[in-house]
């Protein structure tokens, strides 16, 4: 079994980190703890992640400033929260202002810990390669593509980017080239 | 109409006397004769008398009963005025006569009424009890003064006076007949009806150091206004009027009137028909004063005293809130320093039991009896830590069945340590109350935690019901003697009380025979409240 990943596990608490990056390793994930979120964020670009999970509370950057900083460089990777301090608040939160998978309390629920690391896993590669596929654009047609997916017909696109209906026909068939996709509703699941 | 006829029933209903009115209605007829004839010897032309005691026997009966007695109260009087012979048909006015008699009634019923309106509810501050009953004593006679006015002034030959100045000593000396009545007898009369019905507790003796001191100041008043008066220097009650107010200020109501009755028995008997009308009225107008100010002052000492016991009651409160807010911010911290190395623990103890389950028996069943000591930790350390959170969590619907079970939880290990059962009668689990689970939980638990305290035979029963829009919840132990209030109890309840009710519940305390019972209801969720 190859194993799926990387997973980085953040805990300001050596031992739990330990603990949770060996037990996702057995679950067949490619598991590794560190203890403080500046190492991490020194070495990400060159190993992104595809699910992170992290402490909240934790010494400088805590649980949610390292989401923001992950954000900033890797939109792909997904973030799954936990914490011996759970509040309704921080847990809204973790979803909608942070995009975090799950918040978790601890003592951590296993199962609840591997299905949401699975998930998020299979959810950073899908985003992932949807990005790999629209990196290809030029800036132009990145402006079509954007416009597209929002459901602008050819000649409104023209209209708003000053073009003829002829250039954005190209472009547009330039972008499902590239993307490899074949319709508007494939160009949208990659925007999304 | 029919709601007309059910008005009229209720009202008959409400005004009709019910067992023991009739005996106090009995007893209200001797003594008014009683007082009635007594207050003869103090009588005038154009007045009734200079010290009217039926009028203590009035006031006490309709504020310890009601304003309900009113009318019975009047006919009493009627039938009492007649037996002796100051109505009878046929005498001229006899209208005005029975209105003259109805009047006062009248009057101080409807002092009695509005005075316990104002001490109702949170309206007044100075009306902290006994305060009511002291205004009551010094309105109720000028109420009555004040209903005779009318009467005084448009047909003052019904009472036999001739002149504004006959009019004003009429009336003058009937208020001051009626202040120094009611304030010789209401109070002691209200008293022993209090002890009679149990509503007050038999008096403890003074500490001898108050008697001395009462009597001291009381007697040297006296003496020295005796002197002032042998040696021609006018009646010196001022004096008194000081030395009353003093022990009512120190000693509270019992004290002042113990002082006003003694120099009411020095003195009453020497204007008993010997003085001028006028130096009669003067003194007697003196002896209401300091009856009047003597008692309002010991009223008002004993609610100051029960003011401040409220304060300081409520000042334990806060020291208590204070005390658990300390406890549950320490708690939250231990949660959380437990709740992270238990996290690694259960992991590594779940790991432990899964690669060693093919393992050597004893390693085997020694792995999984930690892993499952771990989970029922952690899930414990979750279940503490929503009961000790800081968030505060909007009201949400609970099931009864879930509240009782964390209650219990956390009840147990103080039951086990009193070595008492705690049975829990199976529960509805449809039935759901909508509130904060932590609030509730620790108003049911302060009442857990009151039974265990109090109960004797080691068994503390909890039973949920459903009622119409309700939910029923019961506390009940065994307790046959006296009930030993430990310290902080009453708070318990006090704060459980305070719970309940912000979530439009109530909560009963009943002694049933030899069981104690803490009865919770509270509204069903879906329910209109």
């Amino acid at each position: 079994m190859t194993d799926k990943g990387p997973v980085y596990v953040v805990d300001d608490d050596a031992d739990l980190g330990a603990s949770v990056a060996r037990l996702l390793r057995r679950h067949g994930f490619a598991a590794e703890a560190f203890l403080d979120p500046a190492m991490l964020l020194r070495f990400y670009s060159e190993a992104p992640a595809a699910c992170i999970v992290t402490d909240v509370m934790m010494g400088d950057l805590d649980g949610f400033g390292l989401a923001d900083a992950i954000r900033a460089i890797d939109p792909a990777a997904a973030i799954i929260f936990m914490t011996a301090w759970p509040t309704t608040a921080n847990a809204v939160d973790s979803v909608r202002r942070y995009g975090g998978l799950d918040y978790l309390e601890k003592p951590i629920d296993e199962d609840r810990l591997v299905a949401a690391v699975e998930e998020g896993v299979e959810w950073a590669s899908r985003r992932r390669s949807a990005l790999a596929r629209t990196r290809a654009l030029t800036p132009r047609e990145r402006q079509v593509f954007d416009l597209l997916v929002k459901g602008h017909s050819n000649k409104v696109v023209a209209g708003l980017l000053g073009l003829s209906p002829k250039t954005v026909e190209d472009h547009r068939a330039a972008v499902l080239a590239k993307t490899g996709a074949n319709g508007l509703a494939q160009l949208i699941a990659l925007a999304l | 109409m029919p709601t007309s006829t059910n008005l009229f029933l209720r009202v008959v209903s409400f005004l009709c006397p019910r067992r023991w009115d009739w005996l106090l209605l009995a007893l209200y007829a001797v003594g008014f004769a009683l007082a009635h004839w007594v207050a003869g010897f103090w009588g005038g032309r154009g007045f009734y008398s200079l010290w009217f005691p039926a009028a203590g026997l009035r006031l006490a009966l309709l504020w310890r009963a009601g304003p309900r007695l009113l009318p019975w109260v009047a006919l009493v009087e009627l039938a009492s005025d007649a037996a002796s012979g100051l109505l009878w048909f046929g005498m001229p006015d006899l209208a005005m006569a029975v209105f003259g008699v109805v009047r006062p009634v009248l009057a101080y019923g409807l002092t009695v009424a509005v005075i316990r309106w104002l001490a109702g509810g949170t309206r007044a501050n100075v009306l902290i009890a006994p305060m009511p009953f002291g205004l009551a004593t010094f309105f109720a006679p000028f109420v009555a003064a004040l209903f005779a006015l009318p009467q005084a002034l448009y047909l003052p030959e019904l009472t036999g006076v001739r002149g504004a100045r006959e009019v004003v000593e009429s009336l003058a000396a009937f208020t001051v007949g009626d202040l120094l009545g009611v304030l010789s007898v209401g109070p002691p009369v209200l008293w022993i009806g209090d002890l009679v019905t149990g509503r007050d507790s038999p008096p403890k003796p003074p500490p001898p150091a108050a008697a001395l001191e009462a009597s001291l100041v009381l007697g040297a008043a006296l003496a020295a206004g005796n002197l002032l008066q042998q040696i021609g220097l006018g009646d010196a009650t001022t004096l008194t009027l000081l030395a009353v107010v003093w022990i009512g200020m120190r000693f509270g109501r019992g004290a002042a009137w113990i002082a006003i009755a003694l120099t009411l028995l020095l003195t009453l008997h020497r204007s008993a028909g010997a003085l001028s009308t006028g130096d009669r009225l003067v003194l007697h107008l003196h002896l209401a004063s300091l009856a009047v100010v003597g008692y309002l002052a010991g009223s008002f000492a004993e609610a100051q005293r029960r003011a401040r016991r409220d304060l300081e009651r409520r000042d334990r409160l806060l020291f208590q809130a204070e005390r658990l807010k300390t406890l549950r911010a320490m708690s939250v911290a231990v949660i959380h320093e437990i709740s992270q190395p238990l996290s690694t623990l259960a992991i590594e103890a779940r790991h432990l039991h899964a690669i060693t389950r093919d393992a050597d028996p004893e390693v085997a069943a020694s792995s999984a009896l930690i892993d499952r000591k771990a989970t029922t930790l952690a899930g414990l350390v979750r279940r503490l830590r929503r009961f000790g959170g800081r968030a505060a969590d909007e009201p949400s619907p609970l099931p009864v069945a879930a509240l009782i079970e964390s209650v219990a939880a956390l009840a147990a290990p103080e039951a086990k340590a009193a070595g008492v059962a705690l049975s829990i009668a199976p529960i509805d689990p449809d039935l759901v109350v909508l509130g904060q689970e932590v609030e509730l939980a620790q108003a049911i638990i302060n009442l857990l935690r009151n039974a265990i305290q109090a109960c004797e035979d080691g068994r503390v029963e909890l039973k949920v019901s459903r009622e119409a829009s309700r939910a029923r919840i019961v506390v009940a132990n065994r307790c046959t003697g006296t009930p030993h209030v430990a310290e902080g109890m009453g708070v318990g309840t006090h704060i459980a009380r305070a719970i309940l009710e912000a979530h439009g519940g109530t909560l009963v305390r009943e002694r049933l025979s030899n069981v104690m019972r803490a009865t919770v209801t509270l509204p069903r969720f879906g329910e209109a409240v």
